[in-house]
């Protein structure tokens, strides 16, 4: 998986400003996505492009249970967002809906990864190559549980 | 073996457990509003699944509603049909719903204890990560997303990692209970452990500071784990909670063999081990402002807004995340927390709209009128509340201090209905989250307690409450 990256030096990025409460009664995804990160970066999405990447601090999601929040950065072509850290609802609902991979880094690998950097994830090698710069760091792996939701392609598809 | 009361709670729910996989965990209880469930009834169609358990299952509507006269059309037409489809799902699946007239509508958290649907020692789900509310009945009760609401709409079941222990010890006593309220408490464990602090975790609020508390109070506690990163938190029942929950419309027939039960079962055993723990002395909690963009940026009332080098103690990112805070909330470091302005008051939520928050605040606002700077709303959490409320008198005292008294609903902690703050509006609110553009786009939030709210509504900027009773 290849794309570029968004940065965003903060911790706590919350669902308010991922998704603002008022569009949470838009029930069309492709309408939603319009206004993803609106709280916090309107012109989001404008410059994402599919297969990009976010990368932020600590506690990335936390507050509300609103799916809406992986739904909208999914919808814009946001296939992974790296952070230090997830809120755990946020966490759970990318990847029982399949929307986006959560995955974890230590401080380090997020200080040295900058805005626009090309990134290669490789899930299967728990490993992050920065083709920009020529780098290699490793993610936390998932846990074996959230690895098998992952591989079946979410939640419901892993019991069938 | 020694067992933690979550421990016990989650064996007894335990259908499926096998090594290195989810856990399958049985649910007695799901609540539903309007926002979070439209796409699970979605699937639910597209998939020709039905709902497992209606009987366990009721719904309302509490996010998008007015607060206003509610015999008047809705203006927001997206609202509306988002309420409409609520209303259709539960015709076409046969859910008890709580709608917009309904005498026991509210606000989801409120009325379930309200009515008796929380129990101690269950398992409780809703769309809605302030569903941590009804730990404090000894539940675990616990926010999921709409994938999850499907999920326990077809199975009444849930695929879960079981979550690790946090005790959070409370000691002591407060020095001016009613000025020191359980909003100042849990904003004091946050400001300590963090936003993340219980990240994973299912917190147990334990000791004399926690028997302490009367149910509302305990609720207000429970209510924002969630904003220190935990899913759930909870508190053991005791005889409060046996009372609370007696006589309420969906109390079960056999309660008193259930309360044997509890009383045997809901306690966590004398040897038993947490994950980890953290001990607050309540003797020692002022009244809380916050001051940032996050729950744990709060100070005391008597307190300054501190510099980001303060609040960041070398933490690169905090230090930023302080500036952009006061850049946000357009405040200086080292101003008294006191000399903060507000031009609105907004006393509701499911943290602090309960009868005892009303009475509370009222008491504060008696004989007096708020500034005529301010703008200042009551909203009661249900409309149980409302009624028992106005039995008091408590809407006079509100009116006759100017304040709005309103239907109930979610209002104004969300900024997804017509109750929002104007941008660079500053608002003290008792409600959950201070985050940016959380009651509306560029609007500036203080989570305070219903009497700070009162009393600032008055004087028209922060107070120290303690001097006021």
């Amino acid at each position: 998986m290849i794309g570029n990256v968004i940065k965003y030096e903060r911790d706590n990025i919350d669902t308010d400003v991922i998704i603002p409460g008022t569009y949470l009664k838009i029930h069309d995804y492709n309408e939603l996505a319009t206004h993803a990160m609106e709280g916090l970066d309107p012109e989001f999405p404008s410059k994402v492009k599919d297969g990009d990447f976010i990368v932020a601090g600590k506690n990335f999601g936390c507050g509300s249970s609103r799916e809406h929040a992986p739904i909208a950065l999914s919808t814009c072509g946001i296939k992974a967002v790296i952070a230090i850290s997830f809120a755990r609802i946020f966490y759970r609902n990318s990847v029982d809906g399949a929307f986006l991979l959560p995955i974890e880094v230590d401080d380090e690998t997020y200080r040295k990864i900058a805005n626009s950097d090309q990134l290669e994830i490789n899930i299967e090698k728990n490993e992050i190559k920065n083709i920009t710069k020529n780098e290699t760091y490793a993610m936390k792996p998932f846990s074996e549980i959230i690895a098998k939701i992952i591989a079946a392609g979410g939640l419901f598809k892993y019991k069938k | 073996m020694s067992e933690t009361l979550f421990e016990k709670i989650w064996n007894s729910h335990v259908v499926v457990e096998r090594e290195n996989e989810p856990s399958l965990i049985y649910i007695d209880r799901h609540l539903i509003h309007e926002v979070t469930s439209p796409q699970a009834f979605d699937g639910l169609r597209a998939n020709h699944r039905t709902v497992r358990r209606r009987d366990l299952t009721v719904a309302t509507i509490d996010h998008n509603v007015p607060t206003t006269d509610r015999s008047l059309p809705m203006i927001d037409e997206t609202s509306s049909i988002q309420i409409k489809t609520l209303e259709k799902n539960c015709k076409d699946f046969g859910i008890k719903l709580f709608g917009i007239n309904d005498p026991n509508q509210g606000i989801v958290h409120v009325i379930g204890p309200q009515l008796g649907i929380t129990l101690p020692g269950s398992t409780i789900v809703c769309g809605d990560s302030h569903t941590s509310t009804q730990g404090a009945f000894g539940a675990f009760a616990f926010g999921i997303g709409t994938s999850e609401v499907e999920h326990t709409l077809a199975t009444q079941t849930l695929w879960l990692e079981k979550p690790k222990t946090f005790e959070i010890l409370a000691t002591g006593k407060r020095k001016n209970p009613f000025a020191v309220t359980s909003k100042d408490i849990i904003l004091s464990i946050i400001k300590q452990i963090g936003t993340d602090g219980g990240t994973g975790h299912v917190l147990e609020y334990r000791g004399d500071a926690i028997s302490d508390l009367s149910m509302e109070q305990r609720m207000t506690i429970c209510n924002m784990s969630i904003e220190a990163g935990s899913r759930a938190g909870l508190i053991a029942p005791d005889e409060k909670t046996f009372d609370y929950l007696n006589n309420r419309k969906y109390t079960p027939k056999n309660y008193d063999e259930l309360v044997d039960d509890w009383k045997n079962n809901l306690i966590s055993d004398a040897n038993s081990k947490f994950d980890k723990s953290f001990t607050i002395d309540v003797n020692k909690i002022e009244p809380q402002v916050s001051w940032g963009t996050n729950p744990a940026m709060v100070s005391d009332v008597t307190g300054k807004i501190p510099t980001p080098e303060e609040f960041g103690q070398n933490n690169e990112i905090q230090i930023e995340s302080a500036k952009k805070a006061l850049l946000y909330m357009d405040l200086k470091p080292d101003t008294p927390i006191v000399e903060i302005s507000i031009d609105r008051v907004f006393i509701g939520s499911c943290t602090n709209a309960r009868l005892e928050d009303l009475k509370d605040a009222a008491e504060i606002v008696k004989g007096k009128a708020i500034n005529s700077n301010v703008c200042a709303m009551v909203v009661p959490g249900s409309q149980m509340v409302k009624l028992e409320a106005e039995k008091l008198g408590l809407d006079k005292i509100f009116k006759d201090a100017n304040f709005e008294w309103r239907e109930s609903g979610c209002s104004m902690c969300l900024g997804m209905n017509p109750d929002i703050l104007k941008p660079g509006e500053r608002c003290a609110s008792t409600s959950n989250r201070n985050f940016e553009g959380r009651q509306g786009s560029g609007g500036r939030t203080h989570l305070v307690s219903p009497v700070m709210a009162a009393a600032s509504a008055i004087a028209g900027h922060f107070v120290d409450v303690r001097e006021w009773c």
